[in-house]
C-alpha cells in the first residue's frame, strides 16, 4: 500500500512533467519532457559515453576529499572530546568555519592552490570534514559511562581502553557522520567544478547551463541525485557490517 | 558557555589573528595571497564609508530574510500535513528525498533559465534549500506528539483547531526550531551561491568581485561578513531553541 502510493506519486508527477514540457512550455530551450532526458542520458552513457569522463573525474575528487576528510576529522574529534582544553581552544575557529557558506572559501582556496585538483579536493574536505569531526566528538562523548567502568574494573586503561571501549562504541557516531557528510562533499564537487574546471559533473552542468542545453542539464542533476543516494547506501550497508551488535540489537 | 572556556576561546582568536598579523608581515611581501587582519580591516573601513558595504549587505539581507521566511511558512504548513496525514507524506515521500540529495549549486542553472536573475531567482533558491529541513522536522515533530496530550485535548472537547494551534503545534515547536537552525546555514549558502552565479549586489557579488579583480583584502572581507552572519544567525537560533524548549540539550555546533 504504501510502496504503492509512493510509485503512483512518482508516475503521475513524471506524467505530469511530460504533459506540462510538451503541451503547456513547448521550448526544449526551458523544459524538455523526461522522455527527451533519459533519451539523452541513454546516449551520453552508452553511446557516445562521454558522461564516464566527467564522473570519474568527480569521483577522485570525492573520494580523496572524503578520505582526507576522515582522516582529520576523526582524530580531532576524538582529540576534543578528550582533551577540554583543545576543545576549549579549537572551538572558536571550527564554529566560524562551519557556520561560513562554504562556497566563500572557495575563491580564497582558488587562490592559494589554484585550479587544480588540489583546490577541488580542499573545497570537498571543508564540506565533509565538519560532520565527521562533530560525530566523531559526540560519539566519544556519549560512551556510557558503565562500558567505562566495566572497562576499568578490568583494569583496562589507557590505549586498551581506548582501543577495546571508546573506539567500538563510537563507530556508530562517525559512520552516521560519513553519512551526512556524503551529501556535503557531493555539493562541495559541484561547487569545486563550477569554479575553473574542464571536466567533472559539476563542470558538466555549469556548461549545460550556459548553453542553455537543457537535456544535458537533467542528466547531469540526476547523476548528482543518483550519485547522492548510492553513497547514503553504500555506508548503510557499510554501517550494519561494521557495527553487527545494533542490529542484533534491534531485532531483539 | 563556562567562563574559562569562554577566557580560552577569546584567547585562541585573539592568538590566531596576532599570529596571522606577524605571520604574513614578515614572511609574505605580498599581500595577494593572506593579507594580514589589519589590511582586512582598512578595506572594511573603506567599503563602509563608501556605502558599498551597505548595499552589499542589504541586498543579501532582504534575499535571505524573503527566502528564509517562506520557507519557513510553506515547510511549516507542507510538514504538518505531512505528520498528520500519512498518505500526503507518503506522496511527498519521494519528491523530497530526490530533491534532498541534488546539490542545490547544480539547481542554480535552471532557475535562472526559469526566473531569471532577480530577486525572484533568489527567492527560490534560498526556498529550494531551507524548506526540505524545515518541512521534515515539523512532520517529524506531530508525528511523535505524544497521545496523552491528545487524550487530554479530546476529553476537553477541543475542536480540532484548538487541538492543531494548542497542542499540535506548540509540542512540535522545538523540531520546528531545530528544522529552522540547519535550515538557516544552508538558507546563508543558497544566497551566496545564486549571488555568485548572477547579481548586481550582494556579499556573493563581492565575493566573485573581490576575486576577479584579485584584491585579497575584500575578498577577506566578504568572507569575514559571511562568517559573522552564519556565526550570528546560528546563535541567535540556538538561543530560541534554548527559550523553546530548555528540557532538550542542544547542540554545540
Amino acid at each position: 500500500m504504501k510502496g504503492a502510493l509512493k510509485l503512483i506519486s512518482i508516475l503521475s508527477g513524471l506524467v505530469l512533467w511530460h504533459l506540462v514540457a510538451t503541451r503547456v512550455v513547448n521550448d526544449s530551450s526551458l523544459l524538455v519532457s523526461p522522455l527527451v532526458v533519459i533519451a539523452k542520458g541513454y546516449e551520453m552513457m552508452f553511446v557516445t559515453a562521454e558522461l564516464y569522463p566527467h564522473l570519474v573525474a568527480s569521483s577522485w575528487i570525492f573520494l580523496y576529499g572524503m578520505l582526507i576528510a576522515a582522516l582529520v576529522g576523526v582524530p580531532l574529534g576524538f582529540l576534543m572530546a578528550l582533551s577540554p582544553v583543545t576543545r576549549d581552544y579549537v572551538n572558536p575557529w571550527m564554529t566560524a568555519l562551519y557556520t561560513t557558506p562554504r562556497i566563500a572559501f572557495a575563491p580564497v582556496l582558488l587562490l592559494w592552490l589554484g585550479i587544480d585538483i588540489a583546490s577541488k579536493i580542499a573545497i570537498v574536505f571543508l564540506g565533509c570534514v565538519f560532520p565527521i569531526l562533530i560525530n566523531s566528538f559526540y560519539g566519544m562523548r556519549v560512551v556510557s559511562r558503565e562500558f567505562v567502568e566495566v572497562g576499568r574494573s578490568f583494569r583496562l586503561s589507557g590505549v586498551a581502553l581506548f582501543v577495546k571501549i571508546l573506539l567500538p562504541a563510537s563507530v556508530p557516531f562517525i559512520l552516521a557522520g560519513l553519512r551526512l557528510a556524503v551529501g556535503r562533499g557531493l555539493t562541495g564537487v559541484a561547487i569545486a567544478e563550477w569554479f575553473g574546471a574542464t571536466e567533472g559533473l559539476g563542470y558538466l552542468i555549469f556548461f549545460a547551463g550556459q548553453t542553455f542545453n537543457i537535456p544535458i542539464l537533467f542528466v547531469g542533476v540526476a547523476v548528482f541525485a543518483l550519485l547522492g543516494i548510492f553513497g547514503f547506501q553504500v555506508l548503510k550497508i557499510i554501517e550494519n557490517l561494521a557495527t553487527p551488535w545494533r542490529k542484533e540489537f534491534e531485532t531483539k | 558557555m563556562p567562563g574559562q572556556a569562554l577566557r580560552r576561546g577569546c584567547l585562541s582568536i585573539a592568538g590566531g589573528l596576532l599570529l596571522w598579523e606577524i605571520l604574513t608581515r614578515l614572511l609574505l611581501e605580498n599581500e595577494l595571497l593572506i593579507p594580514p587582519p589589519t589590511s582586512v580591516l582598512r578595506s572594511l573601513w573603506k567599503l563602509t564609508l563608501s556605502g558599498e558595504l551597505n548595499r552589499h549587505l542589504s541586498a543579501t539581507l532582504f534575499e535571505f530574510v524573503c527566502g528564509f521566511s517562506t520557507a519557513c511558512i510553506v515547510g511549516i504548513l507542507l510538514g504538518y500535513l505531512m505528520g498528520r496525514y500519512r498518505w500526503f507524506d507518503d506522496l511527498m515521500d519521494p519528491w523530497i528525498a530526490t530533491l534532498y540529495s541534488i546539490p542545490v549549486i547544480a539547481f542554480v542553472p535552471f532557475i535562472i533559465i526559469w526566473f531569471g536573475i532577480g530577486l525572484f531567482s533568489k527567492i527560490i533558491v534560498v526556498f529550494k534549500i531551507t524548506a526540505v529541513a524545515i518541512m521534515l522536522n515539523t512532520a517529524a515533530g506531530i508525528k511523535t506528539i505524544d497521545p496523552v496530550w491528545l487524550e487530554l485535548s479530546n476529553s476537553l472537547r477541543l475542536s480540532p483547531w484548538e487541538t492543531t494551534y494548542k497542542i499540535r503545534l506548540p509540542a512540535a515547536l522545538p523540531y520546528i526550531i531545530t528544522g529552522m537552525r540547519l535550515g538557516v546555514g544552508r538558507a546563508l549558502l543558497g544566497v551566496i551561491v545564486a549571488e555568485l552565479m548572477a547579481a548586481n549586489a550582494g556579499l556573493g557579488y563581492l565575493l566573485r568581485d573581490a576575486s576577479e579583480t584579485w584584491d585579497s583584502p575584500k575578498l577577506f572581507v566578504a568572507v569575514v561578513l559571511l562568517a559573522a552572519m552564519g556565526v550570528g544567525s546560528f546563535i541567535l537560533i540556538r538561543k530560541g531553541e534554548q527559550k523553546l524548549a530548555p528540557w532538550r540539550e542542544t547542540a554545540e555546533w
